[in-house]
């Protein structure tokens, strides 16, 4: 196995963030730190196949929201502030938790009728203030937490929607292909939270694939930051370029994979890859990306033939077979052939056939140069 | 002493780095207290963590250990806290 932690350190980790000596930067640091911050997490993410109880009788179209106020310290989930069907909350924070996991639920429901997370009406928690200037959101397990950011770097960050609709898809893929959090399989799961992040924002706004920003995070920088976004899936690599940030790392096709064994093995910087053909697919087809591209891409995530250990070959061969099986031979399927083979992933021209279709063997490895 | 934290991974996938040198400090007695027990609650390899969530790698005098979010002891955050100077 390849040793963590201690190989290539990508080109973009300069540490500028530790060198600056701009007392703003540290400034929200010098705060009171706490004491008891004792954490209560009940279940850690853990690389098995998870499929949750059934319940008696068809799960409901409405969703089961509940907004805690974590009061920015890190027990989670914090104090119950918004349940399903009260009223706007004075907090715009908990307003734009609760407004983004009803995106969610909608864009699941109405484009791919299921239900909840679990497709059986899984309840959606979400945590806000989390910790004191948290530049970080992310999915424990079983809910999402939101940090406020420090104002400096980071914004809120409920501030976007395909943030939140990103985290509850780690929920999604959890339940189904369960994707490991390494490695290629892992910026698969990044990648597929990215395009339904992206999707639930299209569909809450009703953009087609052309008016779409395509963008991860839009908002989310803070004013004296140079850059739109974290990620841009239809440019990788152009989200942000900053002083004190650095430059967006996110290749685009394998000529430039990034081989590290830090953050999971690169699952935010080569998630570029699987991003950018999603784009490409859903801006060749048009019309609206969660439609044709994302029923693909969805039932790819939820057919039960792709591997948790899957690398991006294997991913490929299953999305072309997965617009054959829906589509036939027509556009759908020529245009993921293409957009595959433009990034640089191969996809066996196609070969694969469902549902008779075989995850790649162990190890596979695709193309990679440099 | 010198105390070093890495973070990557987190949503953004941006990376920080920082070194701090008790030597000095008014706090060196609490931050070495820290730093004993971060080492003693640490592991040797990464933990696999939570999506999104931030990994850290903290070296103390040349030793190394690893955490993840949301699975940080009081002393482990603390001392994150102090050396990045950034919310854990």
């Amino acid at each position: 196995m390849e040793p963590i932690f201690c190989t290539i350190v990508p080109p973009h980790v300069l540490d500028k963030l530790a060198r600056n000596e701009d007392q703003a930067l540290a400034e929200p640091a010098r705060r009171t730190l706490e004491r008891d911050a004792a954490l209560r997490t009940r279940r850690r993410l853990e690389t098995v196949s998870a499929i949750g109880p059934v319940p008696a009788g068809a799960p409901s179209d409405q969703p089961a929201r509940t907004v805690y106020d974590a009061k920015h310290r890190t027990d989670l989930p914090g104090r119950k502030v918004r349940a399903e069907g009260d009223k706007t909350a004075k907090d715009l924070t908990v307003n734009r938790a609760y407004d983004g996991l009803g995106a969610t639920f909608e864009l699941y429901l109405k484009a791919y009728n299921r239900h909840s997370i679990d497709d059986s009406g899984l309840p959606l928690l979400a945590s806000v203030h989390y910790d004191e200037s948290y530049n970080n959101a992310f999915w424990n397990g079983e809910q999402m937490v939101f940090g406020d950011g420090d104002g400096e770097i980071f914004n809120d960050f409920t501030i976007s929607v395909d943030v939140i609709g990103h985290e509850l898809t780690h929920g999604v893929t959890f339940h189904t292909a369960n994707l490991e959090y390494f490695g290629q399989s892992g910026a698969l799961n990044e990648s597929l939270s990215d395009v339904f992040g992206s999707l639930v924002k299209q569909y809450a706004l009703q953009q087609t694939a052309d008016q779409a920003d395509w963008l991860i995070g839009a908002g989310l920088l803070a004013p004296r930051v140079t850059g739109v976004a974290l990620r841009s899936m239809k440019a990788p690599g152009t989200a942000y370029d900053d002083d004190v940030l650095g430059k967006d790392p996110q290749p685009a096709t394998m000529d430039h994979y990034v081989r590290t064994g830090r953050d999971n093995g690169g699952v935010h910087i080569n998630s570029g890859i699987p991003n950018h053909v999603f784009y490409l697919v859903a801006e060749s087809l048009g019309g609206f990306a969660w439609e044709r591209a994302g029923q693909i891409w969805y039932d790819t995530l939820t057919g039960g033939e792709l591997s948790t250990t899957a690398d991006f070959a294997a991913f490929a061969a299953l999305t072309a077979a997965s617009a054959r099986a829906r589509y036939g031979d027509g556009e759908e399927y020529q245009s993921v052939l293409k957009a595959w083979s433009q990034v640089g992933v191969a996809t066996n021209g196609g070969a694969a056939e469902l549902p008779h279709q075989t995850p790649a063997p162990e190890g596979a490895q695709p193309p990679v140069h440099g | 002493m010198r105390i070093s934290v890495n973070r990557s991974g987190g949503f953004a996938g941006i990376e920080r780095h920082a070194t701090l040198d008790t030597t000095g400090r008014p706090d060196a007695v609490h931050l070495h207290a820290l730093a004993r027990n971060t080492l003693t609650a640490g592991q040797g390899t990464p933990p696999p963590g939570v999506p999104d969530g931030f990994h850290y790698a903290i070296t103390i005098e040349g030793h190394t250990i690893h955490c993840a979010d949301p699975h940080l002891t009081d002393a482990q955050r603390e001392l994150i806290r102090t050396v990045l100077k950034e919310g854990a």
